[in-house]
């Protein structure tokens, strides 16, 4: 007699949301064992609902769309438990020694998410690959067209000595008029339409 | 009394229980679930009687809800209260109920965008939904009076920690510091206060639904 009073007076405080560990187990599973306890549960919360809103919210039918509803969720799967939950239903029933009772189904937590994440892996490495063969046939091509804009220089021009540094040889008159003229030094390049002057800079230190 | 009087706040449940009772069902304890459904099969009844005309359908829209929300149960990341995701899945429910059905979702905007925490109870027109017979109209008044009856005759510190429980929602922590008492001393008054009004209920509900739950 007193256990069942106490059992209730436990069901009071899980309907305000008041208990946790071994209290809030084993009050879900004292409801889950008596239609009286569910019962209770159920007149608990009618006569919040009663003084909430000062008006009839009870119904003949509450009972019967539990029990309808109660056939149509059999059907249904259990819903998958996130990783977080599980640990935490876990540590709750191990805390409350009730480990036994409420065993989390852990094994398919993620496993519907496994084959996408393999999948997105294996794609995204077919794509890196694809870019990265890209990019280096691209350099490849670059480094051809730059070698093809280089200028042929004559022969003639060019003088090796000691067969290490090519020495550009000027006229030494086109170093005194570039000299002379050092205020069109604006432009880099001196393009003079004479016949033996190919490129002329003022950036004479720099060749 | 206390002297001072109690704040004013929405008559919300503390909804840590109602995040325990998911993650239990969650885990494969149906019956933890269907406590929630008992919680709250009501509320969602007269939630979905304000935005259906047709009350032959609200309780097939609310059996439709409480399916979603099982299947929908490993979503709920107790970031809101479990009403209020539950409150959203029944309006979406019963939007699409009427859309297939080609029929005008008769949709109170107003009712559907107010409240969403939970109390509907604050809604005009507050009449009954469902295809009740007087009988069970009349039944559930006889409740009601019964339960306010009840309330009346309770000692004082009782009706005072039940009232400030249910009508104001304050937490059990609040009611202690309000009443000046432990916290323990809240739970036992609130759960008195309880045992006293359903002694006068349960028969009446017994006789209604029979024991069978």
């Amino acid at each position: 007699m007193r256990e069942a009073e106490n059992n209730r007076e436990l069901l009071s405080a899980l309907a305000d949301g008041q208990l946790r560990g071994a209290e809030f187990a084993h009050t879900v599973q004292w409801l889950g064992e008596t239609d009286d306890a569910r019962l209770t549960w159920h007149a608990y919360h009618l006569v919040g609902d009663v003084l909430r809103s000062g008006e009839t919210m009870a119904s003949d039918r509450d009972a019967a769309f539990v029990r309808r509803l109660k056939l149509s969720l059999q059907r249904e799967a259990v819903p998958t438990l996130p990783f977080s939950a599980t640990d935490s239903i876990a540590a709750h029933a191990e805390n409350s020694g009730a480990a036994g009772l409420y065993e989390p189904k852990r094994g398919s937590a993620n496993q519907s998410r496994f084959g996408w994440q393999l999948a997105a892996g294996l794609a995204s490495l077919a794509v890196m690959s694809i870019m990265a063969w890209q990019v280096g046939d691209w350099r490849n091509q670059g480094a051809a067209a730059q070698l093809a804009q280089v200028p042929v220089q004559p022969a003639t021009q060019q003088v090796a000595s000691g067969a290490q540094t090519p020495i550009m040889i000027r006229d030494p008159r086109l170093d005194s008029l570039l000299a002379a003229h050092r205020q069109f030094g604006g432009t880099s390049a001196l393009q003079m339409p004479a016949g033996f002057v190919r490129n002329a800079t003022f950036e004479g230190a720099a060749r | 009394m206390s002297a001072a009087p109690p704040p004013v706040r929405p008559a919300a449940q503390v909804t840590d229980g109602d995040a325990m009772l998911v993650e239990r069902a969650v885990a494969g304890d149906q019956g933890a679930f269907e406590l929630l459904v008992i919680k709250y099969q009501r509320r969602i009844q007269r939630l979905i009687g304000r935005l259906v005309r047709d009350v032959d359908l609200v309780e097939d829209i609310a059996q439709e809800t409480f399916i979603r929300a099982y299947r929908a149960l490993h979503q709920f990341r107790g970031e809101a209260q479990f009403y209020t995701w539950l409150y959203r899945i029944a309006v979406n429910t019963a939007k699409k109920f009427l859309m297939e059905l080609k029929r005008d979702p008769t949709v109170s905007h107003s009712a559907a965008q107010s409240d969403e925490d939970g109390d509907e109870t604050s809604w005009p027109g507050n009449e009954l939904i469902s295809d009740e017979t007087p009988e069970s109209v009349l039944a559930a008044k006889e409740i009601a009076t019964a339960v306010n009856d009840a309330l009346e005759a309770l000692p004082q510190d009782l009706r005072e920690a039940l009232t400030l429980r249910e009508i104001e929602g304050l937490s059990y922590e609040e009611i202690a510091d309000l009443m000046n008492c432990p916290i323990g001393t809240v739970r036992s008054r609130i759960f008195r206060a309880r045992e006293a009004i359903s002694a006068k209920v349960k028969p009446m509900l017994e006789k209604q639904t029979g024991k069978r739950w």
